[in-house]
C-alpha cells in the first residue's frame, strides 16, 4: 500500500513541476532572482548525480586510475564536448569502460 | 531522434530492472514509469522503495531530483502559451530532459512558429512509447543479464550527455563543481539527501558568482 501511495505521489509530483509554468503560472510572475536560480538547478543537478556514479560507484571514494568509470566518465566528458550528442557519450562511455574491465581483469 | 533512442534503450531497461530489484511488483514498476515517465525519479524513488522509506521520504526526493522541469517549464512556456490547456497540459506530461532539449532548440530557430507543437509531440511520443518498452523489458528479463556487462554506467553516461552543454557559463560549471564536491562529502547522509543538499550547494554557488559579476 505504501509503495501505491509513493508511486502516486512521485506520478502527481513529476507532473505538477513539468505542467507548473506551461499550465499553471506565467513565469514572469516570479522575481528574478527565482528565475535565476532555476538556470542553475540543472547543472548542480545533473552534476551532484554524475560524480559519485564515476568515484564513488561501490560506496567508497576512488579517485585512483584504476577505476574504470572515472577514465570511462572523463571520455565521455571530452567526447560530448566535441561532438554534443548522447551516443558520443554512451558509445565512447560504454567502450572505455569494457576495455579497461578486459584489461584490468588480464593484468590481474 | 536516433541518438536520443540509443541513450533512452539502456536506461528505460536499467530503471526496470531497478524497480524490480527494489521488491516493487511488476504491475508496480510499470505503473511508476508510465504516470511518472521520469528517469531519474524512477530510479531515485526505487532507490528510496528498496529501503523501505516512508511513502512522504520518496516522493520528496522524487520531487527534489525533478525540480530541474521547473526550469525547463518556465523556458518552454512562453512557446506553448498560444495553445489551449489541454494540449499545454498533454505536452507537459511528455516533457523529459531529451524532449526539452530538441524542442527549445527547435523554438529558438527564426521562422513560422505554427505546427513546432506536433514536432514536440511527435518526438516525445516516440520516445514514451520507447521509454515504456525498454522499461517492460527491464522489469521481465532484468535479472538475467549479467552484472558484467555494467549497464548500470549507461545510466551515468547518459546524464554526462545532459550536463556537458548544460554547463555554458562560469557560474554554471562552479555550480557544478561544488554540486559534485558536496555529493560526495554528503554520501553518507539518509535517503539520498546527499542529493538535495549538493543540489542546493550548486545553485548557491552559482547565484553568488552570477551577482558578483554584475556588480
Amino acid at each position: 500500500m505504501s509503495t501505491w501511495l509513493a508511486i502516486a505521489g512521485v506520478s502527481l509530483s513529476t507532473f505538477l513541476l513539468r505542467a507548473s509554468f506551461i499550465v499553471f503560472v506565467d513565469p514572469h510572475r516570479f522575481p528574478h532572482w527565482f528565475r535565476q536560480a532555476l538556470t542553475f538547478v540543472p547543472p548542480s543537478v545533473l552534476a551532484a548525480i554524475v560524480v559519485p556514479g564515476l568515484v564513488m560507484a561501490n560506496g567508497t571514494l576512488d579517485l585512483s586510475a584504476s577505476n574504470p568509470r572515472l577514465i570511462a566518465g572523463l571520455v565521455a566528458i571530452v567526447a560530448t564536448f566535441h561532438v554534443r550528442n548522447a551516443t558520443a557519450a554512451i558509445a565512447t562511455g560504454m567502450g572505455t569502460l569494457w576495455l579497461l574491465q578486459w584489461l584490468f581483469a588480464r593484468l590481474a | 531522434m536516433a541518438p536520443v533512442l540509443l541513450g533512452t534503450v539502456p536506461f528505460g531497461f536499467v530503471a526496470g530492472v531497478a524497480a524490480v530489484a527494489a521488491g516493487m511488483s511488476p504491475a508496480q514498476g510499470i505503473a511508476l514509469s508510465v504516470f511518472s515517465f521520469s528517469g531519474i525519479a524512477q530510479l531515485v524513488a526505487s532507490q528510496l522503495i528498496a529501503v523501505h522509506s516512508p511513502a512522504i521520504v520518496t516522493v520528496a526526493a522524487a520531487f527534489v531530483v525533478s525540480l530541474r522541469f521547473l526550469m525547463y517549464s518556465a523556458a518552454i512556456a512562453p512557446h506553448l502559451a498560444h495553445l489551449d490547456r489541454r494540449w499545454r497540459a498533454l505536452l507537459s506530461f511528455l516533457m523529459t530532459d531529451q524532449s526539452f532539449a530538441s524542442a527549445i532548440a527547435r523554438f529558438s530557430q527564426p521562422g513560422p512558429g505554427a505546427g513546432r507543437h506536433w514536432h514536440f509531440l511527435g518526438s516525445a511520443l516516440t520516445l514514451y512509447v520507447s521509454w515504456q518498452a525498454s522499461v517492460v523489458i527491464g522489469v521481465v528479463a532484468g535479472a538475467s543479464v549479467p552484472a558484467s556487462w555494467s549497464l548500470d554506467f549507461a545510466v551515468v553516461l547518459t546524464f554526462i550527455a545532459l550536463l556537458v552543454p548544460a554547463v555554458r557559463t562560469r557560474a554554471d560549471l562552479a555550480a557544478a563543481i561544488i554540486a559534485g564536491g558536496i555529493s560526495l562529502m554528503a554520501a553518507g547522509l539518509p535517503y539520498r539527501l546527499a542529493l538535495v543538499v549538493a543540489s542546493i550547494g550548486g545553485i548557491a554557488v552559482g547565484m553568488a558568482i552570477e551577482a558578483r559579476r554584475r556588480r
